[in-house]
């Protein structure tokens, strides 16, 4: 066990500097002169001797594998470089606006578990009937609309014909829920139907009806039935962590909240090339650790998985 | 028995997320209190509004940017949030004149070539910093060290000295009559004066310790990406603001901004071209008439730029034609929706020097038509599009797709093109590859708007003469290009007044006959406010806000 995981963490480290020397020459490829815009989005006639200095201050001027070099070795020291735009250090951007977003990502969460948990076990216990129906039906229209869309409409609702919520920002503890809703919103169908449908499935095994001959208690019976079908879930709600985290973009807009989001994607407006490096390698550091976590958890939970591992280790 | 203990499990799951969720929430304890107690409550339940006006009379300001690092003498903030706390030593007016700011009053020499300045006595910055001429040479010199970042503006290189004649007394030596020097003095950045106390070594190049300037309001907190409290300046040298603060809300998605105005968190929205409100928005608020809004007088010029250097566009023929085709009054109608006034030529007749004779070209297809047919262009039965030498004539604008207004007008642009045989194609691009093609000079047809009053013309025309720009990218297929460049820089020098005159006449008169620019309007500044705000107006230049006459009233 705790060798697989050692392995796992051992594995980690030639695919992060795989994805980081991705994220190097793919932001690399981009059109524009970085030297360019960094002189642009500070307003600075970019004449060509403006260019070269440029280029020089930002080591531009190296040979690509040096430069690629130099930014690893800032990285591993946790300096991500300086923004081009205007000039803060990276790693302070991202410690200023990642809280936002994990506290934004991390109430959404919440909302998504105790949402489609109660949801799904209560669709699967009355099972096709005209509530489980409409429920169904609700969340899949929930999920289908676009979140900036959907995020109006319940700015619309909520926070100016109801006065419940402020609009948008990030002003006291009730400014999270709007947009903390808006962002469970495409995940909540996916979690009900699947915990419902793994809860269906799960009730006409024939453990159940073990269970039962034995003269077990219901709740018993439930306990094992949501216990056995909540494994799936599990794995899937593991990998939307990352998804949560990396996908707030359009609502963090919507709501003006000062989260990461938003730091990348004005960051790709202007090209600023620090800043998307070091988002994505973030990001990606997030989805690769959230998945082994997630195998770990698997391992705890099931012993088949467990015992094939260790066969084959 | 069994729903029972659903029942409980789901209350422990809820309260499982709760947990989660004050959790997530705690770290905010601590920035809360530093919030001002009435904002909370404003935040809140449905008395929100009406607790708001009695508590404070606070302006809240929705803008779609942070107001960023606002260092007077750099350009990387927002130039309204610049405007409100530093000075310049005079500021134009609405009808173009010099008005005394933080020089009381100046004397120009007969060669034009020094400017005495006589500084306003007992000014202080708001860090307590006494304003002098020591301070003034001081801001100056961090200026001109840091020359390069200010290549758009030929004063810069225009100094020959400052110096300090008496503790308010400030002269500026120039290397030649470069006529514009107050106008540019006067503008929202670089010259604007900041507390010697807040000098990095002696420069401000590499940033600023702070941001005292001597402004009506004082910028008291900063939360980036979320808000920027401005604090009236209550030790101000003028006539004080008439509210106590105002609050700078980002708000990145202008819907959210109208939602907000609606619940009556914000009090104002206020910008240039559809930077912070499209037109159609500012026509829906103005029908329903639970706003105030308002419109300036035209500011800035917006045209279509010919690129000269192309192969069909670099025929004046085919220019001239296009002239013809746009049927300009359908645009402003149509897309506008009658906000602004359709423009004959690219520069209003009331701007400075641009009261020159040209004929107004106004639609014509027909007239249109005989000018391409004339060019070669022959008209094919088949697709209705004209061809020369079996070449299609197709040509392609470009437009930065975030501003809709652009897109709109570009289809009105293709609708009229195809009226007389012209193919348009529109590509939309994000900002930086759209920049990235204006220096390039690969396109045919692009935006072009000018910065609007007191820029225009002298900075605008300036502009076209820097390689980086669209503009000059457009010109230089013109066969005097370089007599233009030229002409332009003679005349900024010129310290004859008629001679100035007569050069502006003859680059416009040329531009004009070239057909470079179609011109199509001259935009105006909107600004949508709740009804009980009072005293919104508009400065000469369209990035400034006059935050310091407004006021509440019931």
């Amino acid at each position: 066990m705790i060798r697989f995981i050692a392995k796992r963490l051992l594995l980690l480290i030639p695919m992060l500097f795989a994805v980081s020397f991705l994220t190097f020459v793919l932001v690399n490829l981009g059109g524009s002169d970085p030297a360019e815009v960094a002189l642009r989005v500070n307003e600075i006639t970019p004449t060509e001797e403006a260019v070269a200095s440029m280029r020089e201050q930002l080591g531009l001027d190296q040979p690509f594998l040096r430069q690629y070099g130099d930014w690893m070795l800032g990285c591993l020291h946790g300096d991500f470089g300086n923004s081009y735009v205007d000039n803060e250090p990276v790693a302070a951007a991202v410690a200023r606006t990642l809280p936002n977003t994990l506290r934004l990502a991390g109430v959404s969460l919440a909302v998504i578990l105790v949402f489609s948990v109660t949801a799904g076990v209560l669709c699967a216990k009355y099972e096709d009937s005209v509530g489980d129906r409409l429920v169904r039906a609700f969340i899949f229209l929930g999920t289908a609309m676009p979140a900036f869309w959907a995020g109006l409409l319940l700015m619309w609702l909520f926070a100016v014909k109801l006065a419940l919520f402020p609009t948008s920002g990030m002003e006291g503890a009730s400014s999270v829920v709007l947009p903390a809703v808006t962002l469970s919103l495409g995940y909540l169908s996916t979690y009900t139907r699947l915990i419902r449908g793994n809860m269906c499935r799960n009730s006409r095994e024939s453990y159940v009806v073990y269970l039962r001959a034995r003269g077990m208690r219901e709740r018993t019976v439930m306990r094992h039935i949501f216990k056995n079908s909540i494994q799936t879930s599990l794995t899937a709600l593991g990998m939307s962590i990352p998804k949560l985290i990396a996908g707030t973009v359009v609502v963090e807009n919507i709501f003006a909240w000062p989260g990461i989001g938003r730091l990348c994607v004005t960051a790709i407006f202007n090209r600023d090339y620090p800043v998307i490096q070091a988002y994505v390698l973030l990001m990606a550091v997030l989805f690769v650790v959230c998945n082994t976590l997630v195998d770990a958890v698997c391992m705890v939970l099931d012993p088949r998985i467990r015992r094939e591992q260790e066969a084959q280790g | 028995m069994y729903q029972i203990k659903i029942k409980k499990a789901a209350a422990g799951i809820l309260a499982a997320a709760l947990l989660l969720a004050a959790a997530g929430c705690g770290n905010d304890g601590a920035s809360e209190n530093t919030q001002p107690a009435e904002f909370q409550s404003s935040t809140q339940g449905n008395t929100a509004e009406v607790e708001k006006k009695e508590d404070t009379d606070e302006i809240v300001f929705a803008s779609t940017k942070d107001i960023r690092d606002i260092n007077p003498h750099l350009y990387s903030g927002e130039m309204a949030a610049q405007n409100m706390v530093f000075e310049s030593l005079v500021v134009t007016d609405t009808d173009g004149e010099i008005q005394p700011c933080l020089a009381e009053s100046w004397e120009i020499s007969d060669d034009q070539l020094t400017y005495t300045f006589h500084l306003r006595q007992g000014v202080t910055f708001h860090d307590g910093e006494p304003f002098n001429a020591e301070a003034v040479k001081m801001n100056f010199d961090a200026i001109i060290s840091n020359r390069e970042r200010h290549a758009w503006m030929d004063m810069v290189n225009e100094i020959d000295e400052t110096l300090v004649q008496d503790e308010y007394t400030f002269v500026l030596k120039m290397k030649h009559p470069y006529y514009p020097t107050l106008t540019e003095l006067s503008v929202t950045r670089p010259f604007r004066m900041i507390s010697p106390k807040c000098f990095i070594d002696g420069e401000t190049k590499n940033g600023v310790s702070g941001y005292a300037g001597t402004g009506p309001w004082i910028l008291s907190e900063h939360e980036k990406d979320q808000y920027a409290l401005f604090a009236r300046n209550e030790a101000y040298w003028g006539e004080a603001a008439k509210v106590s603060a105002v609050r700078w809300k980002v708000m990145p998605d202008t819907q959210t901004m109208l939602l907000a105005l609606e619940k009556g968190e914000i009090d104002l929205i206020f910008g240039a071209d559809g930077d912070q409100i499209d037109l159609n928005s500012f026509q829906k608020l103005q029908e329903e008439g639970k706003y105030a809004t308002e419109l300036s007088d035209p500011v800035a010029s917006r045209a279509i730029l010919l690129n000269c250097h192309q192969e069909i566009t670099g025929d004046l023929k085919v220019r001239e034609a296009l002239q013809y085709a746009v049927d300009k009054e359908s645009i402003v109608e149509g897309i506008l929706n009658g906000s602004e006034s359709a423009a004959d030529t690219l520069m209003p007749e009331n701007a400075p020097y641009c009261d020159v004779e040209l004929e107004a070209r106004t639609y014509d297809p027909e007239k249109a038509g005989e000018l391409l047919e004339e060019a070669g262009w022959e008209l094919s039965e088949k697709d209705g599009i004209r061809y020369k030498d079996g070449d299609p004539c197709e040509m392609t604008i470009y437009l930065n797709s975030d501003n809709a207004q652009e897109q709109a007008i570009s289809e009105y642009l293709q609708a009229d093109f195809q009226n007389v045989g012209v193919k348009l194609n529109i590509v939309g691009e994000e900002k930086q590859s759209y920049l990235d093609r204006q220096k390039s000079g690969d396109f045919d047809l692009m935006y072009s708007l000018s910065w609007g009053t007191p820029y225009d013309p002298q900075s605008y025309v300036s502009s076209w003469r820097i390689p980086a720009h669209g503009d000059y990218q457009a010109q230089v297929g013109l066969e005097k290009k370089e007599w233009l460049d030229e002409t332009i820089t003679a005349l900024m020098i010129e310290g004859d007044e008629e001679k100035r005159a007569q050069s502006y006449a003859q680059i416009l008169t040329y531009i004009h006959e070239q057909c470079v620019y179609i011109p199509l309007s001259y935009s105006r500044t909107k600004a949508v406010h709740v009804p009980s705000l009072k005293g919104v107006t508009f400065n000469a230049s369209q990035y400034e806000i006059p935050f310091e006459k407004m006021y509440f009233e019931e």
